[in-house]
């Protein structure tokens, strides 16, 4: 059962127009001429969920910051400040033994890969922006070296061998054109704001729930949902994004009070739009995560998380044997596998309706 | 995350109009701060300066070891410039010349170098370093303010608003007459004239982060310097801070015990400085 219509995203593998055929164990194979969305019709994927537009519900809120224990006011700080809870955090929190990072190096030892993302990644808010991206290697660099922390990576670039170099470029040229090419501009009226930065501190200080969005577009909700928040990366499609695109929609929800109507995680490599709308179920799902992944974090020794979830905690073990041959920041991907097996990410195993989203909790 | 209701309704607290000789509780303040300073700057060489800004007084309440490590030298970076450049794209948004803050933040960082290279002079004080950037890193510079720009634009009617709301200006600054120089730099988004006529501006002041636990003391800290700076009008009414990262508002009213609690922060503040100056440990709480 799922709980979120990933029909509504452009992603090949989950369109209604059955342009994939599912495959043995959950995997889905692209069919022959997928193109991706452009111009408007990127956009209209984005904006027209086919679902309506959530509404503020206080009583939901309420529910969402209870389970996740945010005014319990036991805790507190600790001599760091609080403990700060990420996407990325949570997701290695739930590693499986066999995914974790025992060495905590957190996958950030320079990689052609993860070079190819922190390039994307500002030319991406360049083309927001400007409107427009020049030499795009060049520009991403020249972006990069106005960043502290990005500045050993900018210096590892520059000592890459000629060959090295020179696929890295060649790759980000050809995802930076696809961009151009297929990115709509934005309305300035829809206040776009890229990079935006989403806090929900506990009460007592002892922990915070933060996520940064490459993109937020609309203006701040009232009543009703009116922000869709947008993810870009430049590896493969994985478990972790969904995750990741429903705790920014679970952060932005207890931050303003109102969901995002949308979230979504664009693959600049390929130019597909995975598109969530959000829905309580999405919410209430994201939060039983949430809560699980801090409880690991407060406490490492912890039993795993096993739950009722069939996605299981651990999101490398949801993309499958995919997981292994091709490692997460550690190469850069081939340009547009048309025939690639994917996985289908389905982490919509929770479905609470009504206004109790977490019944054992009320039962209690 | 709208201020404008919290900004303009509700109770307000008027403020006596003068706040030198003729004005009690804020000359009392007044004279609390300096003798608290006084004490507070303890060993340090006369002269040696210590200013206080709001982000060392939340520095001091919730990192005070650090007050005793040395600064970065400084170096522009987007961040630097994303708060005067988004105060001139609310501005001009305000004004009715662009309709939003992405609309805004190219043209106007434009002009502003093309008004440096032709005069010399400096609407801000980024034209030399913007300059010389390249497309890549302009992109990340203008990125920083649109989304900066963006939540204060978002916060409030500024249109509606009209001449009430003034956005951005210079900041507000005081001195110590006590011995040794401690000097107070009060920094606001905007300043909000009550609607009909009466005294009392409201100030509004955007953060990073979350609040802390001590917000009110904090944003009564603007309206300290504020008062002190031209003592002969009505100090501000009431202080609205605006937290973006968390979709936070909160506003207090000001009176003599919000700004007694901040001067107990300024002089807390100062003691640390002094102390973090003259020993060499990293001063605690």
């Amino acid at each position: 059962m799922t709980t979120s219509d990933t029909s509504g995203g452009d992603r090949p593998g989950a369109s209604r127009t059955h342009r994939a055929e599912q495959g043995s164990r959950g995997r889905v194979a692209w069919a022959p001429g997928w193109r991706p969305l452009a111009g408007s019709a990127l956009l209209d994927r984005l904006r027209v969920t086919g679902r309506a537009r959530p509404e503020a519900d206080p009583a939901l809120v309420a529910d969402l910051r209870a389970h996740l224990g945010l005014d319990i006011g036991a805790g507190r700080p600790g001599p760091d400040g609080p403990v700060v809870v990420t996407g990325h955090r949570l997701t290695r929190a739930l590693a499986c033994a066999a995914h974790a990072d025992p060495e905590g190096t957190d996958g950030r030892e320079p990689t052609l890969a993860l070079a190819c993302g922190a390039l994307m990644d500002v030319l991406f808010r360049q083309l927001v922006v400007t409107g427009s991206i020049g030499g795009a290697f060049d520009d991403g660099l020249d972006a990069l070296s106005v960043d502290d922390r990005r500045l050993p990576l900018v210096a590892w670039i520059g000592a890459l061998a000629p060959a090295e170099r020179a696929g890295l470029r060649a790759e980000v040229d050809r995802q930076a054109e696809g961009l151009r090419l297929r990115w709509p501009a934005l309305d300035p009226t829809w206040l776009p704001r890229t990079k935006e930065c989403l806090r929900v501190p506990a009460t007592d200080g002892g922990f915070e729930l933060v996520a940064r969005v490459d993109l937020a577009i609309g203006r701040p909700a009232v009543d009703e949902a009116s922000v869709a928040l947008v993810d870009v990366t430049s590896g493969v499609p994985r478990s972790a994004h969904v995750a990741d695109r429903r705790f920014h929609a679970l952060v932005e929800t207890l931050r303003s009070g109102v969901p995002p109507f949308a979230v979504a995680t664009y693959y600049t490599r390929t130019g597909e739009l995975d598109v969530d709308p959000v829905t309580a179920d999405v919410l209430v799902a994201a939060a039983r995560r949430c809560r699980a992944g801090l409880g690991a974090l407060v406490d490492p020794d912890a039993a795993p998380w096993t739950a009722d979830d069939p996605t299981s905690a651990c999101a490398a073990c949801a993309d499958g044997p995919l997981a292994v041959a091709v490692p997460r920041e550690h190469e850069v991907p081939p340009p547009v596998p048309m025939a690639e097996v994917r996985v289908a990410a389905d982490l919509d195993a929770v479905r609470v309706g009504g206004s109790m989203p977490f019944p054992e909790e009320r039962a209690a | 995350m709208s201020v404008t209701a919290s900004v303009l309704e509700g109770p307000r607290t008027v403020r006596e109009p003068a706040v030198g000789a003729a004005d009690g509780w804020t000359a009392r303040v007044r004279d609390r701060l300096v003798d608290g300073v006084a004490s507070a700057v303890g060993d340090l060489a006369t002269g040696e300066l210590v200013e206080v800004t709001l982000p060392l007084v939340r520095r001091a309440g919730s990192r005070p070891e650090s007050l005793g490590l040395p600064d970065d030298p400084f170096a522009w970076k987007p961040a630097f410039v994303r708060r005067s450049l988004g105060l001139a794209a609310v501005q001009a948004c305000a004004d009715r010349r662009f309709r939003a803050p992405a609309e805004a933040v190219g043209p106007l960082a434009e002009h502003a170098v093309d008004e440096w290279r032709r005069t010399g002079r400096r609407t801000f004080h980024w034209e030399p370093w913007f300059a010389v950037l390249g497309t890549g890193a302009r992109a990340m510079v203008l990125a920083e303010a649109t989304t900066w720009a963006s939540h204060l634009w978002a916060s409030a009617d500024w249109v509606g608003l009209g001449a009430r709301a003034r956005i951005g200006g210079a900041d507000d600054l005081w001195t110590s007459p006590a011995p040794g120089t401690v000097r107070l730099k009060g920094r606001c988004e905007a300043r909000v004239a009550p609607a009909t006529g009466g005294s009392g501006t409201a100030l509004v002041s955007v953060s990073p982060g979350s609040p802390s636990n001590r917000w009110e003391e904090e944003l009564g800290y603007l309206a300290l310097v504020a008062s002190l700076r031209a003592p002969e009008r009505p100090g501000p009414a009431r202080v609205a801070g605006l937290w973006p990262d968390a979709g936070m508002r909160r506003t207090v009213d000001v009176d003599e015990a919000l700004l007694s609690a901040s001067v107990d922060r300024v002089v807390g503040a100062v003691s640390l400085v002094a102390r973090a100056r003259v020993t060499p440990e990293p001063a605690s709480a």
